[in-house]
This record gives structure tokens, sequence and C-alpha cells, in this order.
């Protein structure tokens, strides 16, 4: 399963009013191609900050916060599992979309491929791990992940890169942001 | 009453979401901190942490402020710069600015260049005086509601009011 069909599956099994992190990069893209919606804030830049922004969110929202991660933004901001591990939101569900690499800067190899991901978020303090590697099981895997209670990660394993890449998403950094803001005032 | 008449001030200009990594120079602020629900305050790991956490809080409809120690601007820069000055997601900050002549030596290559720091993103801060953290508070509030992310520096522990 490629990063990009396990982030449309991701995104088509959650319920409309779940808010999704993006991480900066090809998911944030592909989160867009698949299925935009208001309540989905796409990240461009810092990186290793989709778990941290993710539990801001969870602190202060009654929702399901789903944070669509990758293998080596996670690594970069490992200090966000010890924050969310301590504070243990119940509503934050956290996906790692776990292809071994820094995909978008040509493939070079992550630490990620000798770190074991799941164990590190149950180590920190998350109620439930596991780790999927395989494409076949991957619905199951999330359906799961969704299931259990939170805080929860899914160290998704994904492989190859989509023929098609995803575009840019066609919006301001302003109106994303403020999109996603007034879309959960609303509510 | 908090431990913190920033912390209190804060509090009463509508701040609503805290979270920031502890400074000796900010005992009181974080004794006050301790105190609020537990979903109106993150003690961060690191300083980068804690200012995206509050950008999630923004998104999330609280009011936010982050308070940190000078050192932890350079973590911070990355994540300013790509989500709060980019997304104009407003981030008020209380930075104890540690660096002062008789302070420690790890403090001052850091601490005589903070306000060139902010300066050069763009960051507007002000020195807290000596009884102003009123004013100051209402400062912060005030531009972050503008969509700005601007600094109240603290010179010395006595500004832990």
């Amino acid at each position: 399963m490629t990063r990009a069909e396990a982030v449309a599956l991701a995104l088509s099994l959650l319920a409309d009013e779940d808010i999704v992190v993006a991480a900066d990069g090809a998911i944030s893209r592909e989160a867009y191609r698949a299925l935009d919606r208001p309540r989905t804030f796409y990240m461009l830049g810092s990186m290793g900050q989709v778990a941290s922004i993710a539990l801001g969110l969870a602190m202060t929202r009654p929702e399901r916060v789903i944070g669509l991660d990758g293998d080596g933004n996670l690594l970069m901001g490992f200090g966000g599992l010890a924050m969310v591990g301590g504070i243990k939101p119940a509503n934050l569900y956290h996906l790692v979309l776990d292809n071994g690499c820094y995909a978008t800067t040509g493939g070079q190899p992550a630490l990620s491929q000798k770190v074991d991901l799941a164990s590190a978020a149950v180590g920190s303090g998350y109620a439930w791990g596991r780790r999927c590697f395989s494409g076949d099981d991957a619905r199951d895997a999330m359906e799961s992940w969704l299931a259990a209670k939170g805080p929860a990660l899914l160290d998704l394993e994904v492989t190859g890169e989509d023929p098609e890449p995803a575009p840019r998403v066609p919006m301001t950094p302003e109106e994303m942001a403020t999109r996603t803001r007034a879309a959960l005032a609303s509510a | 009453m908090s431990a913190s008449h920033r912390l209190d001030a804060l509090l009463e200009a509508g701040v609503e979401f805290v979270a920031g990594v502890p400074c000796s120079y900010l005992k009181k602020f974080f004794a006050g901190c301790a105190d609020l629900p537990p979903s109106a305050f993150l003690p961060a790991v690191r300083e980068d942490h804690a200012v995206a956490a509050c950008a999630g809080a923004w998104l999330g409809g609280r009011r936010t402020v982050v308070a940190m120690q000078n050192s932890g601007l350079g973590y911070c820069l990355e994540v300013l710069t790509s989500l709060h000055l980019m997304y104009r997601v407003p981030l008020p900050m209380i930075v104890s600015d540690r660096g002062a002549p008789a302070d420690y030596e790890e403090h001052r290559i850091l601490g005589q260049r903070t306000r060139q720091l902010l300066d050069l993103f763009g960051i507007p801060w002000r020195e807290a005086r000596p009884g102003q953290h009123e004013a100051e508070a209402r400062w912060l509030v005030e531009a972050s509601e503008r969509g700005r992310t601007v600094a109240v520096l603290l010179v010395g522990k006595e500004a832990d009011e």
C-alpha cells in the first residue's frame, strides 16, 4: 500500500466531526487530494510538530484529533511523543505513514527502520500502540486503532510512491488556518 | 489569584491556554500555571513543541500564551516562521531575557542578541516594567487578536511578578 492510498483509506474511515492535522510535505498534499475538509489542517513546514499541534487541539476540543504523521517527521519531533504520552488525551489518534525514508527529499534512509515507533509511543504513555507491516492488514489495523482508547499510535508501513504526485494545496496558509478555526468555532 | 500576578493579568485579559518550558526567572509564573485546569496548561518538553501546541489550541478556539527562556527561541524559529508568522496564527510570548553581564556565561551570546533576533523576524517586543504586568498582558492579547506574534521580555527575576 502506498502512502497516498493509506492516507485516503484513513480519511475514509473518519467521522465528519473528526479533526485532522496533516504533516507537511506529501502527506498534506495527498490528504487534500483524497478528501478536502475544513476540519483538516494542512501543515506546510514545521516538520516534527504534528503531535504537538494535535495535542494543542486535543486538549481544547472534545472531538477526536487525528495526526497524520511521517516516520522521519515523528523522529524529528520525538519529544512530542512524550508530551502526548504524559498528558494522555483520550481523543488523540496518531497515524504514522512509515516508509522508512525521507521520500520528499529523495528517499534517503531514516532511522525509523531501526526504531520501534509503536513501542516508543507505549513507553511514553500512549494507551495503545501497534505496528502494521502489510497493506493487506491496513484496514483492519486502522479500525482497531480508531476503536482503541486514546492516545493511540498506529505505525503503518507503506511502500513506493504514487505514480501521480499530489499537487500543492491551492490555498494560502492564512486561508487554511482561518478555515479550520472557523469550522471548529461553528460547531 | 494564582502565585503570579502576570499570569492572573493574562487570564483576566482573556488567555485560556498556556504552554511553556520553565526558567528560574519564571518561577512564580510557572507556579501559577501548575494550578490551572489540566486542559489549560501544557508543560512542554521543548520550546518549539510549546509554540506548536499553542497553534493547535488557537485552531481549537483558545487564546494562548507561551512562556520560555530566551535560549528556547532558537528552537522555535522554524515553527514561528513556518507556522505562526506564515499562517498568521497569533502567539503572545513571555520570554525571560537572560544574558545580562552578571548572568551565567551560557546565556550571554544569545542573550545579547535576543532583541535583534526578534527584530530580524518582525516580532514586536517590549521590555516588562515594574508593576506594568496588567498593561503588558492587555498589549499581548490585543496584538494577538490582530493576528500578531509578539513578546514581552522579562529582564531579571524581579520582572517575574
